[in-house]
């Protein structure tokens, strides 16, 4: 998954740096990713960027402190397998872990990210709990989250909730005529939407169904409605 | 100091260099003074569909450079004494210019016009960047394509994420008889996805193809075409007036026409 990743690290936050994408893509999926998200994190949180092998010089962390700083958070630490990063990053001031890049760490009790504006083509969100939507996906749009996805608005791109492997979590949206939907390891494409009342989409079996909302309690046992 | 937009689009080939002429043109008819730049490092032709190839002597890059002043780069248009272009390098890759250096240039142009207007090249790589890194409002173009669309949502979200939140949104190329006959997206369907504001329709028609290659934008005719009046409109709703949106499907809405449509739903 090319996504950036933001999720409770050891100390604050860890950022980790998808490595396929060139810095210009990159530099816009950071800016679109703080704009789109309400902040989850506490204020002045200290921030690990995770780089891996990628190259970042004096100039790369300037404008990332700087993008940082407007969402109050402060870079601390950086973890990566380059030693012309390391270099770069240690005149910068922060403090510097070498080896290679960690695995992600799942965790279940981080805060929804909430985001209040339209998911639109080219954007990839993703966050390692639940995602609350004001809004619509549009085609062409990416939400992931290892918890559930609620859409407050038309899902028409892809949403995958439960991405580390979960299949209880759920994806609700107003309108459901997504483009891919996912859930843990199953995937499903949603039949052309005729429907306009918000569904829930769950894995029963080894199938992703889909439910009209005001049915969903009923048919499913313990379900959320 | 002027208003700085950016006429831009994603997707390559759906008007913004033609719009940026025409737009330019009308308002200057209307008693604004507008700067042109291209932004298009490397495929310049705004300059072409100006009609004011043979009068490019220098470029951004050498004003730049300081080997001309501003004032000397501009290319004035006689026909309106109001419109002045700031050629790009014809020959040097996107890379020539910095987002700063655009910056600057625009910032120095708006001391002197009411309008610049940038036309951005296709794409969202580095010469979308310096296109955009001036603007404080973008014009954005699509056709009623749907990868056209798909490219223009991208480019809102890019827009909205540089900080640039008055985005208007041009639809061109339309053809009513093909809305009509479903074979072609609505208004109303690249409305839905995009959510921004229009600043007008444009009609698919050969005239602006004619204009394009004579270098006469449509605007500066006497009799203005359904398109002239299309851009004109366009120009009048920059200035802060109420213009209703033309009805493009006039010509097509007879009985018969809403007839088979009735037939067909
Ligand atoms: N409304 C229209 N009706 C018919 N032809 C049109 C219309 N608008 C543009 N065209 C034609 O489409 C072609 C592309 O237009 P133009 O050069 O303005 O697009 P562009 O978006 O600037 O392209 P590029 O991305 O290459 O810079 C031209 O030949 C032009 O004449
Ligand atoms: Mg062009």
């Amino acid at each position: 998954m090319t996504c950036l990743l933001v999720q409770p690290g050891a100390a604050g936050l860890d950022l980790t740096l998808p490595p396929e994408l060139d810095w210009s893509h990159l530099q816009d999926l950071l800016q679109q990713y703080f704009q789109l998200s309400e902040a989850w994190w506490l204020p002045q949180a200290p921030v690990r960027v995770v780089c891996g092998a990628r190259i970042l010089d004096g100039e790369h962390w300037q404008w990332l402190s700087g993008l940082l700083q407007k969402q109050k958070l402060i870079i601390t630490t950086v973890q990566t397998e380059a030693r012309a990063t390391a270099v770069a990053a240690a005149m910068a001031g922060y403090s510097v872990e070498q080896g290679i890049m960690p695995p992600p760490t799942a965790s279940a009790t981080l805060p929804a990210l909430y985001l209040d504006q339209a998911v639109r083509a080219g954007v990839e969100i993703r966050h390692p709990g639940t995602v609350v939507l004001v809004g619509d996906v549009n085609p062409g749009g990416c939400l992931v989250a290892d918890g559930d996805i609620l859409v407050w608005g038309r899902l028409r791109g892809v949403a995958h909730a439960g991405a580390q492997g979960d299949s209880r979590r759920l994806i609700m949206a107003l309108e459901m005529a997504a483009t891919q939907l996912r859930i843990g390891e199953l995937v499903a494409r949603t039949p052309p939407s005729t429907a306009f009342y918000p569904e829930v989409a769950c894995v029963q079996g080894d199938a992703i169904v889909l439910y009209p909302a005001r049915d969903f309690g009923r048919t499913t046992p313990g379900g959320v409605f | 100091m002027g208003r700085i937009i950016v006429i831009t689009s994603g997707k390559g080939g759906v008007g913004k260099t033609t719009t940026t002429a025409n737009l330019g043109m009308a308002l200057t008819r209307m008693g604004r003074t507008v700067a042109l730049m291209d932004a298009d490092f490397g495929l310049r032709n705004l300059d072409l569909l100006l009609g004011l190839e043979n009068r490019v002597v220098y470029t951004a890059l050498e004003v730049l450079a300081g080997d001309c002043r501003l004032e000397q780069a501009l290319v004035r248009d006689k026909r309106q004494p109001g419109l002045a272009l700031l050629p790009a390098a014809q020959n040097r890759n996107k890379d020539a210019i910095t987002p700063e250096q655009m910056q600057q240039l625009a910032e120095l142009l708006t001391e002197k016009f009411d309008y610049v207007l940038i036309d951005c090249p296709a794409g969202i790589e580095s010469g979308f960047k310096n296109a955009i890194a001036p603007a404080q409002e973008a014009l954005l173009v699509t056709t009623p394509e749907i990868a056209a669309v798909r490219d223009a949502d991208r480019v809102v979200g890019l827009l909205e994420a540089h900080g640039i939140r008055k985005i208007a949104l041009i639809v061109n190329r339309i053809r009513p008889q093909m809305v009509q006959a479903n074979n072609m997206m609505s208004v109303a369907d690249v409305q839905e996805i995009l959510a921004i504001p229009l600043a007008g329709l444009v009609p698919d028609d050969e005239r602006v193809i004619i204009s394009t290659n004579r270098g006469e934008p449509l605007v500066l005719e006497s009799n203005l075409s359904l398109p002239g009046i299309a851009f004109s409109n366009i120009a009048r709703r920059l200035e802060g007036e109420k213009v209703p949106l033309l009805d493009l499907d006039a010509p097509y809405n007879t009985l018969i026409g809403r007839l088979r449509r009735f037939f067909n739903r």
